[in-house]
C-alpha cells in the first residue's frame, strides 16, 4: 500500500539556531551520529516503510543537499519503479521566485505530484531524527477515513508552547490545532509530518496559492482552512524517539542520546535490512585506534584515526585525534583533526575543523561551544 | 581506459587453511572492512579501468555474496560492468580447472571485445597499482606483454615461495625463479600481467595442443625459458605484500597497524572501494580500552582489545582481554574472555570466562560459527 503514498520532504531551511554549523550547508544536510546527516533519517524511513517515489524540496544552500541526495541510490530509490527527486525553486511561464512558505513549495512542485497521481502525499521534515516506518501512520489514515492524518508526539507540558498543539477527541479526532500557543491546552505537539488524500490537498493547495496574505505555511494555513472546514482530521501519536534538533545544544545532546539513551534510542544498531539507518560510504580507511589511545564510551565512526583520547563523544569519519589530544564529551564531525594536546570538551567541532595544537574549545556552565572553521580540509 | 579489460585472476588463489575452506582469498576478510578483491579492483577502478571480469575458480558463493550489485566498484555504473567467469567444465574436472580453461570456456571476453589488452591482477598480491603509466609504456614500447615487479631488500623474510624475475637491461624477463629467501635482494613478481589481447587469443588457441592443466602463468614461463616471446617487465614502486600463508595473513594484516606502513596502502587519492553495509560506527562502552587496532562499524566493544583487528558487527563483551587477534564479522564474545594470538572466523560465539592462548609461532584459528 506504501507505494501508492508519494512522500514529499521539506528541506529547504537554513537552521538559524545551528549557527556557523548552517552557515554553509541546509540544516538536512547537517551531520549527525558520526556517519549520517539528518536527512538520512526520513530517507531512510521512506526507504524501509516501501515508498518508492521521494520528492526532496531544498532552497537554502541547496547544492551540497542536492548533490547529496542524488538520484537516491544511497537509500535504495535508484530501483525499478522508484525514483528521489530534487524540487529546487525554478522559473515558469509565470516568472519565477523563492518557495513562500511550506506549502507553496509544494504548489510549486504540482506537476511532479501530477506525473506520480499518488492515492496519499507524505509531508515530511528533512531535519528532524526518529526511525520508524509510515505504514502504520497510512493504516490508521486509510482506516480512518481521514482527509489528513497528524503524526504528534507528547512533549513536556513547559514546551508545548513552542509547537504546533493539537487537541484530539474521540478516535483521535482532532478538535483544535493551535500554532505557537501561550496558553497550550493540550501537550500532543504536531510533528510536521502529514498524510493527506490526494485529491483534496491539491484543491487546498491551490486555494491558499491564491490568496496574498497567506503565508503558505502548513501549520499556519493549511491545516486551519482544512479545519475550518470540518474535513476529517485524525492524530497519529508516535511514541518513539524524536527530536528536532533546532539549536546547537540540541545537536549535542541528541548525539549524546546515542551513547546514553541507547534503551529509548534511534534504533541505529539494527543490522537488519528494512530498519537499517542507510546512508553515504565515503570509502575510507578502516577505522584505527592508536597504540596510546584512550576510548571510552564512545561512538567512532570508519575513517577515524584515534590517537589521543575520547571519552563520552562522537566521532565521525575522517577524523584525526592526534596523541596527547582529549575529546571529551563533544560530537567531532567529519574531516575535523585535533591536533597534538588540544583539548575539546562538551563541544560541536564541525566538519573539516582544525583544532590547532594546544587549543581549548570548552563549553561552560552548562553551553555546547562550537568551533568551524575549514582549516582541517587545506591540511 | 576503454580498450583494457582488467581481470581478477582467483586460480592462483593461496590456501589459508581453514579461512579458505569455505571462501577464496579474494573473498577473505582484510582489515575488518575488506576483502582483498576489493584492492586489486579499486586499482582498476582508480586507473580507469571500467571493464572488469572475476574470473572464479571455485566458492562463487562467497564471491557473488560479496560483489552484491557489482556496482561498488564502477566508475559509471552503465559504460563499465564487471562479470564473472567460471569454468563449468572445472567442476567436473578439477585438474583442468585453470585460468586458461577458464578463458577459453568464456572466450566471448576475447573475442567479442575491441579492447587492445588484458590486465590480470592476483588478489593475494596487495599493492596499489595506477596501470596508467604501465599501459602508457606498454603501447609506447609496442610490447605484447609486459609483467609487473619489484625491487625488494627484504626478499630473505618476505615474499617466500614466490616468483621472482631477472631482468636484461633493456627491461625483458630474463629468467623467472622462485624465492627460496637466500639473498636480500630479489625482484619480486605482482602476478600482475598485460597481455594484448590478440596476443592472449593466440595462446588459448594455441594451448589446446598442450596439456589441458597448464595455466596462463605457466605459458609464460615457458615462453621466458624457451625464449619464444619477449616479455617486458614493468617496476612497480609502492606497497606490496604477498599473503600467500595463514602467517602471512596474520602478519602482514598487523603489520599494517603501524600508520607509517598504513599510509602508503592508503591514500587519499586512491581510495579502495568495497561493498557498503549501512552499518552504524563502532559504539565502545564505559569499560573498553583500545590500542593500536583496527575496529570496523557495526562493533560494541566493552573490553580491552590490542593489537587486533575487528571486523563488522563483532561484540565484546565487559572484562574480556583481546591481544593479537584476527576477529571476522558477527562474531560474539562475552564477558571476561581472554584471547590472544587467535583468529576467529565469522559468527563464532565465546560464551563468557573461556580463555584461548596462541602464540605467535602458532596462531590458533576458530573456525565459522563454532560455539565455545
Amino acid at each position: 500500500m506504501a507505494n501508492k503514498m508519494v512522500a514529499m520532504i521539506l528541506a529547504g531551511g537554513k537552521g538559524t539556531r545551528l549557527k556557523a554549523l548552517t552557515a554553509k550547508a541546509a540544516k538536512p544536510a547537517v551531520f549527525y551520529g558520526g556517519k549520517y546527516r539528518i536527512i538520512d533519517f526520513p530517507l531512510s524511513n521512506c526507504a524501509n516503510s516501501g515508498i518508492r517515489n521521494v520528492g526532496v524540496l531544498t532552497q537554502y544552500e541547496s547544492s551540497e543537499l542536492n548533490q547529496y541526495v542524488g538520484n537516491g541510490e544511497k537509500w535504495g530509490l535508484n530501483g525499478v519503479r522508484s525514483s528521489a527527486t530534487v524540487l529546487s525553486p525554478k522559473q515558469t511561464e509565470e516568472g519565477s521566485s523563492w518557495y513562500r512558505g511550506t506549502a507553496d513549495a509544494i504548489y510549486e512542485n504540482l506537476d511532479w505530484l501530477e506525473r506520480m497521481n499518488p492515492d496519499y502525499v507524505l509531508i515530511l521534515s528533512g531535519d528532524h531524527i526518529y526511525s520508524c516506518t509510515y505504514n502504520e501512520m497510512l493504516e490508521k489514515h486509510v482506516k480512518s477515513k481521514a482527509d489528513c492524518t497528524i503524526s504528534v508526539y507528547p512533549v513536556a507540558w513547559e514546551e508545548a508552547s513552542r509547537f504546533g498543539i493539537l487537541v484530539a477527541g474521540k478516535d483521535d479526532q482532532i478538535i483544535n490545532f493551535q500554532e505557537k500557543p501561550k496558553k497550550p491546552v493540550s501537550n500532543l505537539a504536531s510533528m510536521g509530518i502529514y498524510i493527506f488524500n490526494y485529491k483534496i490537498f491539491v484543491d487546498y493547495l491551490k486555494a491558499d496559492a491564491k490568496k496574498e496574505d497567506s503565508d503558505h505555511d502548513f501549520g499556519k494555513n493549511i491545516i486551519p482552512n482544512m479545519m475550518a472546514d470540518h474535513r476529517k482530521m485524525v492524530a497519529y501519536t508516535y511514541h518513539g524517539y524524536w527530536r528536532d534538533v533546532g539549536t546547537v545544544a540540541s545537536l549535542h545532546a541528541a548525539n549524546m542520546d546515542l551513547l546514553d539513551n541507547r534503551e529509548k534510542g534511534t534504533n541505529l544498531y539494527s543490522m537488519f535490512a528494512g530498519n537499517q539507518i542507510l546512508s553515504e560510504d565515503p570509502h575510507s580507511a578502516p577505522q584505527y585506534i592508536g597504540p596510546k589511545a584512550t576510548i571510552e564510551d564512545s561512538l567512532i565512526n570508519q575513517g577515524a584515526q584515534v590517537y589521543g583520547a575520547a571519552i563520552h563523544s562522537v566521532i565521525s569519519g575522517d577524523t584525526r585525534i592526534e596523541e596527547g589530544a582529549r575529546c571529551v564529551n563533544t560530537v567531532v564531525m567529519p574531516g575535523a583533526v585535533l591536533q597534538k594536546g588540544a583539548v575539546v570538551q562538551n563541544a560541536i567541532i564541525g566538519p573539516n575543523t582544525l583544532v590547532a595544537e594546544n587549543q581549548i574549545v570548552n563549553g561552560e556552565n552548562g553551553d555546547i561551544a562550537l568551533l568551524v572553521n575549514q582549516k582541517a580540509a587545506r591540511l | 581506459m576503454k580498450d583494457v579489460i582488467g581481470l581478477i585472476n582467483c586460480f592462483q588463489d593461496p590456501d589459508l587453511g581453514g579461512l579458505t575452506s569455505h571462501r577464496t582469498l579474494a573473498s577473505t576478510s582484510f582489515l575488518g572492512r575488506y576483502a582483498f578483491m576489493d584492492v586489486a579492483m579499486s586499482n582498476f577502478s582508480n586507473s580507469g579501468i571500467d571493464n572488469v571480469a572475476v574470473m572464479v575458480r571455485n566458492h562463487q558463493r562467497s564471491i557473488l555474496k560479496h560483489m552484491g550489485n557489482m556496482s561498488s566498484w564502477v566508475n559509471n555504473t552503465k559504460t563499465g560492468k564487471v562479470t564473472i567467469l567460471t569454468n563449468e567444465n572445472g567442476v567436473l574436472y578439477p585438474a583442468y580447472n585453470t585460468d586458461l580453461n577458464a578463458l577459453k570456456e568464456n572466450d566471448y571476453i576475447l573475442y567479442n571485445s575491441q579492447a587492445s589488452a588484458l590486465v590480470f591482477a592476483a588478489p593475494h598480491i596487495v599493492a596499489t597499482v595506477d596501470y596508467g603509466p604501465v599501459l602508457d609504456e606498454h603501447w609506447a614500447r609496442d610490447e605484447s606483454v609486459t609483467v609487473l615487479y619489484k625491487k625488494v631488500n627484504d626478499a630473505d623474510t618476505n615474499f617466500l615461495g614466490g616468483y621472482c624475475f631477472e631482468v636484461s637491461p633493456d627491461g625483458y624477463v630474463e629468467k623467472v625463479t622462485i624465492n627460496k629467501g637466500k639473498s636480500k635482494t630479489a625482484n619480486v613478481s605482482l602476478e600482475t600481467w598485460i597481455l594484448n589481447r590478440v596476443i592472449l587469443a593466440k595462446i588459448v588457441e594455441e594451448s589446446k595442443k598442450y596439456d589441458m592443466s597448464m595455466t596462463i602463468g605457466d605459458y609464460l614461463r615457458y615462453a621466458v625459458k624457451n625464449k619464444t616471446m619477449k616479455i617486458h617487465a614493468y617496476e612497480y614502486h609502492g606497497y606490496l605484500r604477498n599473503f600467500n600463508s595463514f602467517k602471512n595473513y596474520i602478519r602482514y594484516s598487523f603489520e599494517l597497524l603501524q600508520p607509517e606502513v598504513a599510509s602508503t596502502l592508503f591514500r587519499p587519492e586512491w581510495p579502495i572501494f568495497t561493498l557498503t553495509h549501512n552499518t552504524p560506527p563502532a559504539l565502545y562502552g564505559p569499560h573498553a580500552s583500545i590500542a593500536n587496532a583496527f575496529v570496523s562499524n557495526g562493533c560494541h566493544i566493552d573490553g580491552a582489545v590490542s593489537n587486533s583487528v575487528i571486523c563488522r558487527n563483532v561484540v565484546v563483551g565487559e572484562g574480556s582481554k583481546l591481544n593479537r587477534c584476527i576477529v571476522l564479522s558477527g562474531v560474539r564474545i562475552g564477558e571476561h574472555v581472554t584471547l590472544s594470538d587467535v583468529v576467529i572466523d565469522k559468527y563464532a560465539i565465546i560464551t563468557p570466562r573461556h580463555t584461548i592462548e596462541g602464540d605467535e609461532e602458532n596462531p590458533i584459528y576458530l573456525k565459522q560459527g563454532v560455539i565455545l
